[in-house]
């Protein structure tokens, strides 16, 4: 039996409160998110490096960085997957408080893919930067003032968003897992007595 | 256990009468292999607008009462009707709906969300519910002043006292104007005085804004401002008090 005394309405997904959820996630853990934002930094200026490092070089080396750096993207999304799940873990009782509140599973999962998101796009902007940077000084020491021919700038107009759309994907990769978990989670968590 | 079928006519005649139904309830904890019976066969109806404790000791089932009638978790048997809503009908969004709008959550713990402040905590629920931003932070001003925080809206959950956190969470849970708030032991990790002030507002709130409380506690001091107690015992409930015989008992007890 079903009596229509009850309006059932939508509940509000609130972009504002999804992004306050994020920034001070971030900011709780600041140490944490220094770190996993340098292991996002370091993998993409070596991957902007790879693609853009002075041509003398020997072919070989370049091949063998190749391999170091699908291994350093690979770090790189394991450092997000549990920075992700410590910062979701550490959050079970406020994410099981805030869905006894209203809070729907989509706007836990936004949450959490913002924070991600956020410490993805500094660390690849950063990351992309940092390896022009280090191409250009080791440009310039070897060639001098004319170090931009011996550079590989050629393309730059898809390498560099190439690089920055790796980086974001891996850091989404890495918090997908996270997300999905503390998504789902049931809200009875908030209930249990214990601090 | 399920209640005899001409029980149902009865309830349905003064439908109006009631919030809450839970009929033939139980409740049954896997681990492993062991099967943890937490509720047998429990029947209770909640009157709109009383203040109902719920007195038993620690394992009796009181948590998982609260769960199973504020749609936390799904009994293995029996049904939980709220408003007349069999709860069992409703898909996972309308769950959502019916936790943020019907129901005021308070725990032991208080459950405030550490990063915002009391004023954030109480806008909460309504943001939730879809109320504009401006209309949400007059009524969480109002609330907050109404449980004696006027002066600490502000404030973050490290700066106010276990009982200040308690209120705001009282606040929040009113915020909704929901049919019923379930406090889960609210008084457990205040100090004594402190807890009695804690049970007086809520009291209090249940009168002004006629929402129905359901209260488990421990506190036998309690008792005489409830209006119906419930005794639980091994996941059953063992008896139901109307305010007078709570009266004359706390008298006999006294007595002793
Ligand atoms: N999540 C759970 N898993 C397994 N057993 C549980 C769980 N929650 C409660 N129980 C068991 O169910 C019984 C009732 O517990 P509970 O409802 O918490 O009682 P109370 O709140 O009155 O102390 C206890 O035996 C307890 O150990
Ligand atoms: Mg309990």
């Amino acid at each position: 039996m079903r009596v229509a005394s009850w309006d059932i309405g939508k509940l509000a997904l609130r972009p504002r409160l999804v992004w306050i959820m994020a920034l001070s996630s971030l900011k709780v853990r600041l140490h944490r998110t220094f770190l996993t934002m340098l292991t996002i930094v370091t993998s993409t200026a070596f991957m902007m490096y790879l693609f853009t490092m002075p041509r003398s070089g020997d072919l070989t080396e370049r091949q063998s960085w190749m391999l170091m750096l699908v291994l350093s993207l690979l770090v790189c999304a394991a450092g997000v997957l549990n920075t992700m799940l410590m910062s979701v873990t550490q959050r079970y009782r406020e994410i099981g408080t805030m869905k006894c509140l209203g809070a729907l599973d989509s706007f836990v999962l936004l949450a959490v893919l913002t924070e991600s998101a956020l410490l993805g796009l500094a660390g690849a902007l950063a990351g992309v930067g940092i390896g022009l940077v280090i191409s250009i000084l080791l440009g310039l020491g070897e060639h001098g003032l004319a170090f931009a021919q011996h550079l590989r700038l050629d393309g730059l107009l898809w390498k560099v968003p190439l690089v920055f759309a790796v980086g974001m994907a891996l850091t989404t990769l890495g918090a997908a897992v996270p997300a999905a978990i503390a998504a789902r989670m049931p809200p009875m968590d908030a209930m249990r007595g214990e601090k | 256990m399920t209640a005899p079928a001409v029980d149902w006519l009865a309830d349905l005649q003064d439908q109006a009468e009631h919030t809450v139904m839970a009929r033939g309830v139980s409740k049954i904890y896997h681990m492993g292999d062991e099967e943890i019976p937490a509720l047998d066969g429990v029947d209770v109806t909640i009157r709109t607008g009383e203040y109902i404790s719920i007195m038993g000791p620690s394992g009796s089932g009181k948590t998982t009462l609260f769960n199973v009638i504020g749609a936390l978790i799904k009994p293995t048997e029996g049904s939980v009707f709220i408003d007349e809503i069999d709860v069992a009908q409703l898909d996972a969004n309308e769950l959502a709906w019916l936790r943020c709008r019907k129901i005021g959550y308070i725990f032991q713990a208080y459950n405030i969300v550490k990063v915002m402040t009391a004023l954030e905590n109480v806008t909460l629920p309504m943001l939730f519910a879809g109320v504009p931003a401006d209309e949400a932070q007059d009524r969480a001003v109002e609330i907050l002043d109404r449980v004696g925080l006027g002066d600490r809206i502000l404030h973050t959950p490290k700066e106010l006292s276990g009982g200040q956190q308690q209120r705001v969470a009282i606040a929040r849970a009113f915020a909704n104007r929901p049919a019923i708030i379930l406090a889960d032991e609210p008084t457990a990790n205040l100090d004594l005085k402190t807890g009695e002030d804690i049970i007086h507002l809520m009291k209090e709130m249940n009168a002004e804004r006629g929402v129905t409380v359901v209260c488990a506690t421990h506190d036998h001091k309690m008792l005489d401002i409830s209006d119906r107690i419930v005794w639980m015992e091994d996941g059953q409930i063992k008896k139901i008090a109307d305010r007078d015989e709570v009266k004359i008992e706390i008298s006999q007890m006294s007595e002793h």
